[in-house]
């Protein structure tokens, strides 16, 4: 369930917190930065880095289905319809495609494939698990990162509970084929014992993490020892500094 | 001294008439393997609750008598102190999983991240404890894609990982295939050599017999009998109270009826022993 690639490439050893601070990064610069060409150049950057992180081919496919169709539909919307389009470019039955809408159109897009780019790479290049750890060694709360880590460990769960359910169901005569109402009505014959069946698991799943200590008191320690050196305490320290200056960059310039 | 004392222990979940647990009194001594038996809703499960504190802690409830733990009354003391003394195996293995850690190694480090174990302790911990269940070639699989069997297995480890003083185990067989019954039961009787005390809750009175020093019986959540299994799986009124005897204890106890069974000769609560029995009895026996 998650995007998580198991390879040993040379991002894959970064500590996660250099990663996730390099995407804060990301992200204020294409949203607080200056608009043209530089969304587009950190999304280059991205691409290039996750070359060499080893993640290329699969980081551009998974960027391409993401991002195709709604990058696609920004231009089709904001072409055609933006309210501030006003120099006419193409002109098609009714529909004037404008230079404005275009441009926004381009500004929206670049900045969307930037922020996506960059996520992709944080999420293939670094384990949930490990990302958890990194942010709970810094304060994060443990509930909180189990409530994170359950949702994206217990939804395979679910989906093989769901399959099982409905292969009981199919056996029993349920038709789940056909007709979009045929459809619906075998919904609930699959949701009530799914939604029933999670319900009581969740108790015994309490019991469970009760029984692990997981409410016990006092610094917690980790199994998994997370690499970290100076050179990249160095950066992300950099790259903080450089999101605190592009916010104050930005104030400055809307009392300017 | 006792490491658990439990005294005349009620207990009622809460909106229900009937009490699931009625003066309850035992103890159990540091060491012991005690196996509860009982027939479906004698109290077994609220009994494995109660042991290690989630009664009243976690189902709440009006629970009345006394539950101590190490010298602790469970009742005072939060939860949270008690699952370092007490660990509690249950029957559903996939929900004992935590479901955030993807490989048996993590799964069992698990508990010992919580308590804050350091990581080198950590290591020696989880290598022991999967050696003791005999999980030491899963410790890289997703515990997803294990069998229920070695995933009880797992949880097994998880909890001994924590290194409680007790360990209370309610079917932890329940839905286990025999093969999977078998190596837990191999990995409890490890344990069991070990000095770890012990409690079981089980349906498996072959295998309770084969391996408890004791067993407690439970009738509609009133601790009807208590001892050795010699002297309580040969009783011919367990029937009574919603157990059914061992086939060959039964067949035994027929034979001796018949005369062909010595008299003198105790019953068999396993099945060696009654293969044994029979073997004797047929070369001594002319009517055989």
């Amino acid at each position: 369930m998650t995007l998580y690639l198991s390879t040993n490439g040379p991002l894959h050893r970064l500590h996660p917190l250099t990663k996730l601070t390099w995407l804060l990064a990301v992200l204020a610069a294409a949203l607080l930065g200056p608009s043209g060409w530089l969304p587009l150049g950190l999304f280059l950057v991205a691409w290039l880095l996750a070359a060499w992180g080893g993640v290329g081919r699969v980081w551009l496919g998974r960027n391409g289905r993401i991002l195709l169709p709604l990058i696609l539909m920004l231009f089709v919307i904001h072409g055609f319809f933006n309210p501030n389009g006003q120099t006419p470019l193409l002109t098609l039955w009714r529909l004037t495609l404008t230079q404005e809408g275009v441009a926004y159109a381009f500004l929206l897009s670049s900045r969307l494939a930037t922020i996506v780019g960059a996520a992709l790479l944080l999420l293939l290049t670094t384990h949930p698990g490990d990302l958890l750890t990194a942010l709970t060694e810094r304060g994060l709360p443990p509930a909180l990162a189990y409530i994170i880590s359950s949702t994206l460990y217990i939804l395979p769960q679910m989906q093989s509970k769901a399959t099982a359910i409905l292969q009981a169901q199919q056996a029993r005569g349920l038709e789940t084929e056909g007709s979009l109402w045929r459809r619906a009505r075998a919904l609930l014959p699959l949701l009530a014992p799914l939604v029933l069946g999670a319900l009581v698991d969740s108790e015994e799943r309490a019991i469970a993490l009760e029984s692990r200590g997981f409410r016990v008191r006092g610094p917690k320690s980790s199994l998994v020892e997370l690499p970290d050196s100076p050179g990249q305490r160095w950066l992300r320290a950099g790259l903080l500094l450089g999101i605190l200056l592009l916010i104050g960059w930005r104030v400055w310039r809307l009392f300017a | 001294m006792a490491l658990v004392r439990v005294t005349d222990l009620t207990y009622r979940y809460p909106q229900t008439a009937v009490p699931a647990l009625q003066n309850v009194t035992f103890s159990v001594e540091p060491g012991e393997f005690v196996a509860v038996i009982g027939a479906n809703d004698a109290g077994k499960s609220t009994l494995c609750y109660a042991l290690t504190g989630y009664v009243p802690h976690f189902f709440h409830g009006q629970m009345d008598g006394s539950v101590q733990l190490a010298g602790l009354e469970t009742r005072e003391r939060p939860l949270p102190e008690l699952v370092t003394l007490a660990g509690l195996v249950f029957q559903n293995p996939t929900t004992q999983m935590s479901g955030v850690r993807d490989t048996v190694r993590g799964e069992v480090g698990f508990g010992l991240e919580n308590l804050g174990v350091p990581r080198a302790e950590m290591h020696t911990r989880i290598v022991e404890a999967l050696a003791m269940t005999g999980t030491t070639e899963l410790a890289e699989r997703h515990p997803r894609e294990l069998s229920g069997g070695q995933q009880q297995r797992v949880a097994l480890a998880a909890m001994l990982a924590m290194r409680p003083q007790l360990l209370v185990l309610d079917e932890p067989t329940a839905q286990l295939d025999p093969v999977g019954s078998r190596e837990l039961f191999a990995a409890l009787q490890r344990l069991s050599r070990t000095g770890l005390t012990l409690v079981l809750a089980t349906h498996k009175l072959e295998w309770a017999a084969a391996y408890a020093d004791r067993l407690l019986l439970l009738h509609e959540g009133r601790l009807v009998q208590q001892g050795p299994p010699q002297a309580l799986l040969t009783q011919p009124q367990l029937a009574d109270w919603g157990i059914a005897p061992l086939p060959f204890t039964e067949a035994a106890r027929q034979a001796r009826d018949e005369g062909l069974w010595d008299a003198e000769r105790p019953l068999p609560i396993t099945l060696a022993d009654a293969i044994v029995g029979f073997l004797e009895m047929r070369d001594t026996s002319k009517h055989f």
